[in-house]
């Protein structure tokens, strides 16, 4: 079974190279059947890679240790769910999800995207067979998980036990999503430029890929923002550490991916910039593959590295991106120029969000690598950290979070910025009552705070009144409200919940940071601490013993107003005897959209323990922000619209991105 | 305005706001950015009080002292230079002595080091590139295969 | 044999995805892409119009701009010809069928492990025991004791055999659960100790040394206890209190006991280091010397010793201005069991040397650290 996936895995890479030379030969030469191979070799590629990642996944299961990789990154007393997440929780397997993930979007193409033009799907899967060939060379060449050990040992080295979570155990996965999600996008801009021309229908087919993928790293850049939070023990949510840049950036890219290609598809403008922000956000998703793999950075979440590796990803990365960017110099000026519009427009404030959050990503491209680049110069070391990202990137961001609610009331071509304003009084209305309030609950000192919350308020806002606005609110009573409500296209929904999301997040962001209290202290059994209104009883430390660690957890309850228990709350400090690694985990008490985040410290004796006790308020909707968002993108996601532009066959039922 | 007027002017301000941007960055990246420093390096650097630096060393052993309730004073050390550091808060899982650290913070005008923030190595493994690095240059430091 | 069918199979598929499309007739392509998305965006013109998204004279303009782009393509149409299909097509068609089997065939020669079997731990665990290594052997225990931690029984039986593939921590951990869950006896904890002091790389520790006693306790005479404890003894330094131990323990044990093998090589080797501690530190003997003072019985031997540091102590009586000289006499003095002699020799040695010379604080600072001091 092992070696049945070692080979198929050999056979996905031949069938990559086919698909890599085959149909761009056959669009160029005008031979339908030579295009067709691109389908027919994504879809047998993707069914091997699957059938390579099925047999290393029963190998984890079954702990067969005479695999290499199951060796170094699993154990027997491991549980199942860590057994099977271990998977692709170490390099080797998590390249082999990566490629699994790239060929499954590629078998996407080939299966659903027979209204494509036959030209373009065969130069999108080859664009695509590049990209697989690439990684599976690079697999097969340093970082194969199918390498044996014989005899085989009897028992594994298990996984890192920081990996042994259910919230990492989904992280990577819907990062790569969405990583990978974006190449289709990439492919979809090289084939374009290959062809010379862009199809009316072009940004209609790119957008769902683009908006899917989008959702996914969405997911996954908070699924890890939360993970860190909760099993670092620091109590923070973002260190603007590399890894967590290096995914943070594609996002910010794949964001003005997603605007300006409403601008192509609507108005055919912009044509020439979307495909270079297509190449771009691409190009940083291998970027941070780079980043994270070769450790050519100091990161908190390194996985083991390897600088063969790191050159290898380096040269994929040269090849694709130099490749990419020599060829859109070399042929953009062949595409023609689409609709004009006026500075104060939806175009022109879609641009206005490209040009900040291209600034943005700038920014924190270059407070990722400046490292490097001045390691390499004079050797000197130095970081950059949080104080770096906090200025450059809050400057460039806040103006632009100021300017998001007029976007959609602004008409296309030309807008009225005026009258735009004057429907936003009632936005800005609240948000000036938010701020004052603010002021006056807490104090007059938090300026700063009250406008973040003022500006959380205004996103919030200013996105239902869009929607309010176009559901006819005011102007005719709630029968008709609720049935033009409902007739809405979905993408209108999909903006306002972006955009609510976005504030959601603001809020979260706003009051974790500004008003949470914080309370370090040695703590004797029985002691009672308050901590911002709430009362917490350490009830002494227990040994508990869980399938393959020891830890020492520290009960604490949460008193209510009576001084009776209302919750128990155990945080502890875990120790994975295989590893010899300890770790912390934190007992966290969500009280509505608030946190109580505890984390123990070393034992000081007679059963005190440094304890450190935060209350964070509103800290979840950081992350429910995110989860908003996500619902936005699926909804856009399921406009008709993205649907049409077949000419014959056209599949019933839902875009291939929505699976 | 005319059409054209009004072109420019958008390109000018486009302009102007990504000059002021690259601006920012750099004026940050001069700003903000610390300087990585081994504790025998310290005598050349020359450095401030208050200038925000990241030291990194092993942590000497027996000098991890615990103070009133989370304070806790340790040496860094590394080729016989030793600074003592002073820290209040939680230490990371992995601090122990003879271990590689990072700590972030700035000297006091008394010439001891105050951190902010202290980083220990995340997994057995693993040590802090530019640590590793200058460990491995003066030989403080053997890595260490499975 | 399964495998290569497997992968044959597998091959023959991929193969056969590459050329299902190339037994197929080739099509012309029919129909505008772009004109569908032209007349739907033209649709939901009418669509915005019609829910009062829009206004009628932004509509206007909007289907005026479509209808721009739709006489743009009919342009291009009537360019864009059909290319004939050249031959070079089927060659490529031909070349890509067989470079599957060809790349994955090679490929996989190089780097696969074809005779590599899967092997699934359980699987592993369920076979015949008597297939199996030792190693087999102690992880089917293992996982039977990681679901039943109370088995006595089973930690009983683990305990010798991880002793025996040198896995003395574990061997501890076994015999402890052992004797938690099953009581102490003399055997098990006299094997505790052993494992104790393999553990720690054969010094019979304060620990070790605990539970050999308790292992006397219980059972007077238990051999293997004495035996370490003697061991303990001899590594104290203690070596003929060590070997009267394990000569007392012979007189105890029977004739064909394996103990007494054991202790008689204990004591050889007790003496043997007490000649390489001699041979250090005298001058003289060869490897010969050494050799020969091996195969001497037990009188001789301390005779040739004797002699051997003798003709050391009348070397120095005659050239004293030689400090490592001096020190080998007293180590060979206190190894001898003769610390009178030793502390003569020292106080000979300050007199020949000068207290107050490098050489004399040299020998003295020796000297201290067999506490041994210069007495007047």
């Amino acid at each position: 079974m092992v070696e049945t996936g070692h080979f198929a895995l050999v056979l996905a890479l031949t069938l990559a190279l086919v698909q890599s030379v085959v149909p761009l030969y056959g669009a160029r030469v005008g031979d339908t059947r030579l295009m067709q191979i691109g389908g027919t070799a994504a879809v047998t590629g993707f069914a091997l890679t699957l059938l390579s990642f099925a047999a290393l996944t029963v190998a984890y299961a079954q702990s067969d240790f005479s695999v290499a990789n199951v060796w170094e990154n699993s154990h027997s007393a491991k549980p199942m769910l860590f057994k099977i997440t271990g998977v692709w929780g170490n390099h080797e397997g998590s390249m082999l999800l990566w490629v699994l993930i790239l060929n499954f979007f590629g078998a996407l193409v080939a299966a659903f995207g027979a209204n494509l033009p036959p030209t373009l799907r065969a130069n999108v899967l080859a664009v695509q067979g590049w990209i697989g060939t690439a990684f599976l060379l690079f697999i097969l060449a340093t970082s194969n998980p199918f390498l044996r050990l014989s005899p085989a040992p009897f028992e594994g080295q298990d996984l890192n036990p920081i990996l042994q979570d259910i919230g990492l155990a989904i992280h990577p996965p819907l990062l790569y999503l969405g990583y990978v999600g974006f190449s289709i996008s990439f492919s979809f801009a090289v084939a374009a430029l290959i062809e010379g021309r862009i199809d009316a229908a072009w940004a209609r087919w790119v957008r769902p890929w683009t908006l899917a993928a989008w959702i996914f790293l969405t997911g996954g850049i908070a699924m890890g923002s939360y993970w860190a939070y909760y099993e670092l023990g620091w109590g923070g949510f973002w260190f603007w550490d590399p890894v967590e840049n290096a995914s943070f950036m594609p996002w910010l890219a794949g964001t003005a991916l997603l605007h300006s290609a409403i601008v192509m598809e609507k108005r055919s403008a912009l044509k020439i910039w979307t495909l270079l922000l297509a190449i771009m956000t691409f190009s940083l998703s291998l970027l941070g593959t780079f980043l994270v793999r070769s450790g050519v950075l100091t990161s908190v979440h390194a996985f083991a590295t390897d600088p063969s590796r790191g050159i290898f990803i380096l040269c994929i990365l040269i090849v694709f991106i130099g490749g990419s960017l020599a060829l859109f110099a070399f042929r953009a000026s062949s595409l023609t120029q689409g609709g004009i519009f006026q500075p104060i427009s939806r175009e022109g404030a879609l641009v206005l969000n490209n040009l900040f959050l291209t600034t943005a990503t700038a920014t924190v491209l270059i407070g990722t690598l400046y490292p490097l680049l001045v390691e390499a110069i004079s050797g000197d070391k130095i970081s950059v950290g949080a104080p770096f990202f906090n200025l450059t990137f809050g400057a460039v961001m806040l103006p632009l979070l100021l300017v998001v609610p007029f976007g959609p009331l602004l008409a296309w071509k030309r807008g009225d910025a005026f009258a735009a304003a004057q429907r936003l009084m009632t936005a800005a209305g609240a948000a000036l009552f938010a701020m004052i309030c603010t002021m006056i609950i807490v104090d007059g000192e938090t300026v700063l705070a009250a406008v973040g919350i003022g500006l959380a308020v205004w996103l919030i806002i200013g996105a239902l009144t869009d929607l309010a606005l176009k559901a006819g609110l005011g102007s005719v009573d709630a029968n008709v409200l609720w049935r033009r409500l409902r007739g809405l296209p979905r993408s209108v929904f999909g903006t306002t919940l972006a955009h609510l999301g976005l504030g959601v997040t603001t809020l979260g962001l706003v009051g974790a940071l500004s008003f949470q209290t914080e309370a370090i202290l040695v703590m004797k059994p029985k002691q009672v601490v308050e901590v911002a209104g709430n009362t917490i009883r350490f009830e002494g430390l227990r040994p508990f013993r869980g399938p393959n660690f020891t830890e020492d957890q520290g009960i604490f309850t949460l008193l209510n107003e009576a001084a009776a228990p209302a919750a128990e709350i155990v945080s502890a400090k875990r120790f994975y005897p295989v590893r010899q690694m300890p770790t912390t985990e934190a007992g966290i008490k969500t009280l509505w959209f608030s946190q109580l985040y505890i984390s123990l410290g070393d034992e000081t004796g007679d059963g005190a323990a440094v304890v450190r006790i935060w209350y964070k308020p509103m800290v979840t909707l950081i992350w429910l922000g995110a989860v908003v968002m996500m619902a936005g993108g699926t909804a856009s996601l399921m406009d008709r619209r993205l649907r049409v532009g077949a000419p014959a066959r056209r599949k019933p039922g839902k875009t291939a991105a929505a699976t | 305005m005319t059409r054209k007027q009004k072109r420019l002017s958008v390109i000018f301000g486009a302009l102007a706001f990504l000059g002021a941007a690259t601006s920012l960055t750099f004026y940050a990246l001069g700003q903000k950015a610390s300087y990585f420093y081994l504790p025998n390096e310290l005598q050349a650097a020359n450095l401030q009080p208050g200038q925000r630096i990241r030291l990194g060393g092993l942590i000497e052993k027996g000098t991890i002292v615990r103070g009133q309730g989370t304070d806790v004073a340790f040496g860094v050390t590394n080729a016989g230079s030793s600074v003592k550091v002073f820290y209040t808060g939680i230490l990371p899982d992995l601090f122990r002595e003879e271990q590689g650290v990072i700590t972030e913070g700035s000297f006091e005008p008394d010439g001891t080091f105050k951190a902010d923030s202290v980083l220990a190595k995340h997994d057995e493994n693993y040590m802090p590139r530019e640590l590793a690095d200058s460990l491995k240059d003066k030989g403080v430091w053997q890595e260490t295969t499975q | 044999m399964l495998f290569w069918i497997i992968a044959a199979l597998l091959t023959f598929g991929a193969s056969l995805a590459i050329l299902l499309p190339l037994a197929r007739k080739a099509e012309t392509e029919t129909g505008s892409h772009d004109m569908e998305v032209y007349r739907d965006q033209l649709a939901e013109v009418d669509r915005d119009v019609a829910r009062k998204l829009i206004a009628q004279e932004e509509a206007e303009q909007a289907r005026a701009e479509i209808g721009r782009r739709i006489i743009l393509i009919d342009a291009e149409q009537r360019k864009a010809k059909s290319a004939p299909v050249s031959r070079p097509t089927r060659w490529l068609g031909a070349l890509a069928v067989l470079a599957v089997p060809l790349i994955s065939w090679g490929v996989y020669g190089s780097i696969g492990s074809p005779s590599v079997p899967s092997q699934p731990l359980a699987a592993r665990l369920a076979e015949e025991p008597r297939d199996n290594s030792v190693e087999e052997l102690v992880g089917r225990a293992e996982a039977h004791l990681a679901s039943n931690p109370d088995d006595a029984r089973g930690w009983e039986v683990l305990a010798p055999i991880y002793m025996r593939i040198g896995r003395f921590g574990d061997a501890v951990t076994a015999y402890r659960n052992t004797i938690r869950l099953a009581g102490a006896t003399a055997a098990r904890e006299a094997g505790l100790g052993e494992a104790i002091a393999n553990a720690g790389g054969g010094l019979v520790s304060a620990d070790a040394q605990a539970a050999f006693e308790r292992a006397l306790l219980i059972e007077k005479d238990f051999p293997k206890a004495r035996y370490y404890l003697a061991m303990a003894l001899a590594q104290e330094g203690k070596h003929s209190e060590a070997v009267e131990a394990w000569q007392q323990m012979r007189q105890l044990m029977p004739a064909d006991s394996p103990w007494q093998t054991a202790a008689q090589e204990a004591i050889a080797a007790t003496q043997q280091r007490e000649v390489s501690a001699v041979q250090n530190a005298a001058p003289g003997p060869s490897q010969v010397d050494v050799e020969a003072a091996e195969n001497l019985s037990g009188a001789d031997r301390s005779a040739m010793i004797e002699q051997m540091v003798a003709s050391l102590d009348q070397k120095l009586r005659s050239d004293a201005a030689d400090p490592d000289g001096w020190m080998r006499l007293i180590r060979s003095y206190m190894v001898l069991g003769k610390p009178d002699e030793a502390r003569d020799a020292l106080k000979r040695s300050l007199a020949a040397l000068g207290v107050d010379s490098e050489g004399g604080r040299k020998v003295a600072a020796f000297a201290s650290t067999l506490n041994l001091v210069a007495t007047e």
